[in-house]
Order: C-alpha cells, then structure tokens, then sequence
C-alpha cells in the first residue's frame, strides 16, 4: 500500500526539462532560429536554461560585456528574460535591453499552468535609428565598431518576431503535451508492472503458506498410517497364529472343509499383513526413519529367489520367465530384503499385467547412467549397476507414466477394471530404490510391453557411514 | 483526498470515470471536451490502443480561477475497463476525490455492471478509499441501444442506493454534462463538509458550479440556466 501511494505520479509536475527530450526538441529550436535568424532561449519555470541559441548577436553582446559596466547591465537583463514575471495568458511580453536591442516572451503553458518560458532575441527594432544613451554613456565602447557588429543582427518589426514567437510557443505546446502522454504511459507501464509484481509476490506467499500447510497434513498423514498400520498388525499377528495352531490341530482335530476355511483364513490374513507391512515402511520412507541394512548380497541368487516366489502365477498364465544369466556385475553391498522386496513387487507387475502366452525378462546389467540422487560427489557409471524387468505386457499410456510411482496410483482406477491391487508396489519399490541413493524409471509401448529399470549402488553406503568416513578421511 | 496547495493557492480535484469495459467512460470525456470551452479545459489526453479500446486511461483536465485567486483544477480520468488491467485501475483510482461510474445500460451488461461494481469498491478500498464517504454518481450509457433495462428497472437500480442516477447517450453527449454537474455538485457539498470550501475559495455551490458550466456547451441539456446566468444566451467556444 505503501509503495501504492508512491503513483502519485498521475498528479506530479515534471519539470520541463524531464519532460522533453532535450536534444531533439534543441534540434528543433535550432531549425527555428536558423530560418528565422533569431536567437531562441527555453528557460523552465524554476529559471532553468533548457535551450539558449544565439543569431548574429553574439560578437555584439561579447563586445559589450567586455567592458565592466556593459557586464553589470548585461547580466541585469539576462535575468529580466529569465525571470521578469509574465502574465498566465498567452500574451506576448517585450523585455527591452539596454542596448536597443529587444526580447521577446511568451509563457509556456500546459493545463492552465506556467511551466516555462520562450523568449526570442535579441533583435534589433524596426524602428530603433541609434544606440539608446544608455549604451552610449558606457566607457570604453567605440561605437562604430559597435554599429558594424550591429549590423549582424536581424533586425525587424515586434509584430513580425511576435508571430513567430507564439507559433513556436504553440509548437512547443504540443511537444509538452505529446511528451507528457509519453511520460505518463511509460509510467504507467512502470507502476502496472510494479503493482503486477507485487500481486504475484503476494500470491506466491500464500502458496507457499499453503505449501507448507499440505505439507504438515502429509506429516501428519504419514503418522496415522504407521501408527494406524502398527495397531492392525499386532491384532492381525494374533489373528493368524490361532488360525495356524487350529490348523495344527493344537485344539482337536479338524476335518477338510475346515482346514480348507482355515488356510483361507490365513492366506488373506497373511496378504494382509503384507499389505499392512508395506504402508508402515512406505510411510517409514516419506518420514525418513527407513534403516537400510546392507549386506553382501548375490545378486544372480536374488534374482533367482524373487523369480521362483512369481513362478506359480507366471505358469498358471503360461507366462514364461527368463534371467539373463551372465550380469557383469554378480555381487553389491544392498539391504537384501528391500532388493528381495523390490524384485517381486516388479515381477508381480510385470505377471499381473502381461497377457497370458507373454514373456518377463529379468537381468542385471551395467548401469546406463548415475542417478539423479548419486550418494557420492564422485560417482561414476561404475558405482553402480542396473536390474531391468522386461516385459509383453499390456504397457502403460505416457500421460500416466510419471504417476505411476504415486502411492495408491492405478492406471485404471475405475471401479471395474480388471487388474486388482492397491497400487503400492511402485511407490514401494520407487522409496526402497531412493532410499539406496538409485533410480527407478520406466519405458512402455501401450500393447507391446514395459521395462522398469532400478540403478542401485554397488556399494551403499549409508548417510551415517558415509558422514563417518568422510570426517574419517578428511584432512 | 483533495490536494490543496497554499503556496500556489491551487485545489487539485481528482475525478475518475469507472465502469465496465466498453461501457463509454472515454466517450463521456470526448462529449465534454467538445463541450467545454477550450479557454478552460486543456487537451484531452488519451493513451490508447489500436483496437480503440482504452488501453491505459483518460484525462481531461478543466480549471478555472475563484473570487479569493484560488486556482481550482479538476481532473477527470477514465480508468481502463478491461479486466486485465486491474492494477492499471487500481493506480488511476488512487487518490480519487469523486467517482462516476459509467453503467451499460443493456440487460446483457448487468453482470458486467456489477463486477465493475464490486471491483471499483475493493479498489477504492484497497486505495484507503471510503466507499460511502466518496461523492459517486452513476450514469446508465447507451440508452439508445435495443433492451436497455426499463426507466422502472432503473429507478429500482437507483433506489438500492444513495448515488443519483443519470441517463445518458454519451456518443451524442446526452446526459453527460448533467452528469458532470451533478457529480461536482456532491463533490462541493462533500468538500464543504470537510473542510469548508467555500470559505477558502469565497465561493457558493452555486458560483463553484458557474464558474464551471457557464463555460460549457449547455444546449440540449436539462442544466437550462445555471442561476444568474443564461447558458444559451453565452455564445460557447
């Protein structure tokens, strides 16, 4: 609001010489003065010289001022022209020298306000037949030399340089009037844009304050479902440990039909604990409190163990598996149950959206590159390795690939779609890959198939550890 | 927020045209231009666009001298109607002492009207600008036009609110002059009310409002005479 106050501009006066363009609008009373023969001086309101050309009276009015009094008086009428008060109308004014020589004034006026003056002159009058006695009382001055520099100078009648003067001042008029729109426009310019700034800044505030505010609900989300996930799991371990001692027949003997209940029972309970334990390490994840453990691990072995858990699906879909069985890397320092975890959430994906008679094709390769999030300043290609997920599958529309990794996202999240799940086993596998310092992405061909790409650290090494080497090793 | 300067014994009076886009709050200072004589009004400066609409805004600056040598200048400035020119109309309106807003008459432009309205409002408020303590008039334009709103729509219009309501066909300068007068005559009342304006400018209503109109174009209007002086007798411009 402040600043809103400072656009007074609309009610300020310019002073002339801000206004105009000085030199163009000097150029202009060059022009003037040359096709008139007539000196021109532009004087501001404030007693500003903005424009002072001289014609032919020059060497004249030098001759006079060398003398001292010629210097006195001179100077006397020079202020005369630039401040002897002129009415507001657009009268022309005579302001006599005392040399016989003569000025002419007009004021300069926009919106009914003096803003400056025009004066023409010095010219001699018409009528004048000698020098005033003024001029001749002057010591000093020889007078015909006077009379030769005289000579130079236009002489004419008042009513002619009058005519002249207000048809420059009317031009002057205009040139004030078209630079003052030009100023206000370009003010105007200035001051929208400066009020746009700040309404964007201001905007920008209150995103930011509503940045802040989801971001706290997020918080506070993560918290419900781990503590949300926490409380379900303790009842539902219980849940499925009687289901087992039943089955066991720790409490008498059971016959078919209620074992097969019991299995039942059981499977779900333990899908649903899978399900539970993933929310609570997604929510670990996006609050920061997932441990990795690393450990040497084979990565052929993992590879091969995550394959077999898949096996059963994959053949009830005549989906064949393969393993591409010569990695150049065999072995990487990577938390093994989050590697494990990682591998058959993508092999289920890959099963569950492959059309029955397709093909999965596992494989650890080089890295193709260093992620974005690389653990150390120096990491090269090397550092790390890939493991890519092939598949024939139905792929995945490029508008919903960068969504894919959300959590609880389903390409088809339509209430009829036909593949089933809850949409966490990529955001799952996305944390666990992050939390190594990897990447994940994904390149699909809607109808030809998708390939998911993990690049992990050969080596991870944790924050903790890699702050503890670093003071270790620094100097 | 009247700008009086002592020294130069000046009172500026900021008067700003608001209304809707295109609703003829430019066409309005065009007519008074033409009406005003020129002896007393400056050129009316005009920065705008090339597809005719006002880009930035409007001033038409008229001034006359008081009994007590006190200069008075008013302003009249259009604000740009189009919406995105928002902070352009925030600046124009900053300061306002008066305000006219300019309405389109059509039943098609009411909601326009009424945003302008409400925008107007915020951006006097926004300025430290009381809204109820400013002297506004409304003016319903282009009365000419096909389903403009009923002279009992407008009177129902009028009667929501304090502000005197004018008809106009501001491209035949009808009603714009009665606008004007009835606009600067509040203005008088309100300023007399603050700070007594009569007494510093030694001026009645009715002189402050002569010493204006007697210098505009009155023939056609409904201001026949302003008291002690025939309008249509004073030959204009």
């Amino acid at each position: 609001m402040t600043a809103m106050q400072e656009g007074n501009f609309l009610e300020r006066r310019v002073p002339l010489g801000e206004l105009l363009d000085l030199r163009s609008f000097r150029e202009v009373c060059h022009s003037f003065a040359e096709l008139y023969g007539v000196g021109i001086k532009v004087i501001d309101v404030s007693g500003t010289m903005l424009v002072d050309i001289t014609r032919g009276s020059s060497e004249f009015c030098s001759y006079v001022y060398s003398t001292a009094e010629g210097a006195r008086r001179c100077s006397a009428v020079i202020v005369q022209v630039k401040n002897q008060p002129l009415d507001d109308g657009p009268t022309v004014h005579i302001i006599p020298c005392f040399t016989g020589l003569r000025y002419l004034a007009v004021p300069l006026l926009y919106e009914g306000d003096v803003v400056g003056r025009a004066v023409f002159g010095p010219f001699v009058p018409l009528e004048m037949q000698d020098f005033p006695p003024e001029l001749k009382e002057i010591r000093g001055l020889d007078l015909a030399h006077g009379r030769v520099l005289l000579s130079k100078i236009r002489r004419a009648q008042d009513s002619t340089i009058a005519r002249v003067l207000e048809h420059f001042a009317g031009i002057c008029e205009v040139l004030i009037f078209s630079s003052y729109q030009v100023y206000l426009t370009s003010k105007m310019h200035i001051e929208s844009v400066r009020e746009s700034y700040r309404e964007v800044v201001a905007k920008a505030e209150k995103l930011e304050a509503t940045l802040s505010r989801l971001r706290e609900l997020d918080q506070l989300k993560s918290n419900f479902l781990a503590t949300v996930s926490h409380e379900l799991r303790t009842p539902l371990t219980s849940i499925i440990g009687y289901a087992e001692m039943l089955l066991e027949g720790l409490a008498g003997s059971l016959n078919s039909e209620q074992r097969e209940y019991l299995r039942t029972i059981m499977d779900k309970g333990e899908r649903l604990l899978q399900l539970i334990t993933s929310i609570l390490d997604l929510t670990r994840v996006e609050s920061g409190r997932l441990r990795l453990e690393p450990q040497p691990v084979d990565l052929v072995e993992a590879v091969t163990t995550a394959v077999s858990s898949i096996l059963p699906q994959a053949r009830k879909k005549n989906i064949s598996v393969d393993i591409d069985a010569r990695p150049p890397v065999d072995k990487a320092l990577v938390d093994p149950q989050r590697l494990q975890q990682c591998l058959v959430n993508l092999l289920s994906n890959a099963v569950k959206f492959t059309p029955a008679g397709g093909s999965v094709v596992v494989s650890v390769e080089e890295a193709p590159r260093v992620p974005h999030r690389a653990q150390g300043r120096f990491d090269g290609p090397e550092s790390y390795f890939a493991i890519r997920v092939r598949d024939t599958g139905i792929g995945i529309p490029a508008e919903a690939i960068d969504r894919i990794f959300d959590s609880f996202y389903q390409v088809d999240g339509s209430a009829t779609r036909e593949y089933g799940g809850v949409g966490l086993g990529l955001a799952i596998v996305k944390s666990y890959v992050e939390a190594h310092g990897g990447e994940i992405y994904c390149e699909s061909e809607v109808g030809k198939g998708t390939t998911f790409t993990m690049i992990l650290p050969r080596v991870y090494v944790s924050p903790v550890r890699a702050e503890a080497l670093l003071r270790t090793y620094a100097p | 927020m009247v700008q009086i300067n002592h020294d130069r014994r000046e009172i500026g009076i900021k008067v700003v045209y608001y209304g809707p886009a295109l609703s003829g709050k430019t066409t309005n200072l065009v007519a008074l231009h033409d009406r005003v004589s020129s002896e007393v009004r400056g050129r009316l400066l005009t920065v705008d666009t090339k597809d005719d609409r006002t880009l930035f805004f409007d001033i038409l600056p008229i001034h006359f001298c008081s009994g007590s040598g006190f200069k008075v200048k008013i302003k009249l400035f259009t604000v740009p109607g189009q919406v995105i020119h928002a902070s352009t109309r925030r600046l124009v309106l900053q300061g306002a002492d008066a305000v006219a807003f300019i309405a389109d008459a059509q039943r098609s432009a009411t909601q326009a009207n009424n945003e302008a309205w409400r925008n107007m409002i915020e951006d006097m408020r926004a300025n430290g600008i009381d809204p109820q303590r400013t002297p506004t008039v409304i003016q319903f334009n282009k009365m000419d036009l096909p389903d403009v709103r009923s002279q009992e729509e407008i009177a129902a219009a009028a009667a929501r609110g304090n502000e005197p309501v004018f008809q106009s066909i501001a491209i035949r300068g009808e009603g714009v002059v009665e606008t004007l007068h009835g606009l600067l005559q509040l203005t008088f009342r309100h300023m007399q009310r603050q700070f007594g304006l009569a007494n510093m400018l030694r001026i009645d209503e009715e002189g402050f409002l002569r010493e204006i109109f007697r210098r505009v174009d009155l023939r056609g209007t409904s201001i026949r005479t302003v008291r002690g002086f025939d309008a249509r007798k004073e030959e204009v411009r």
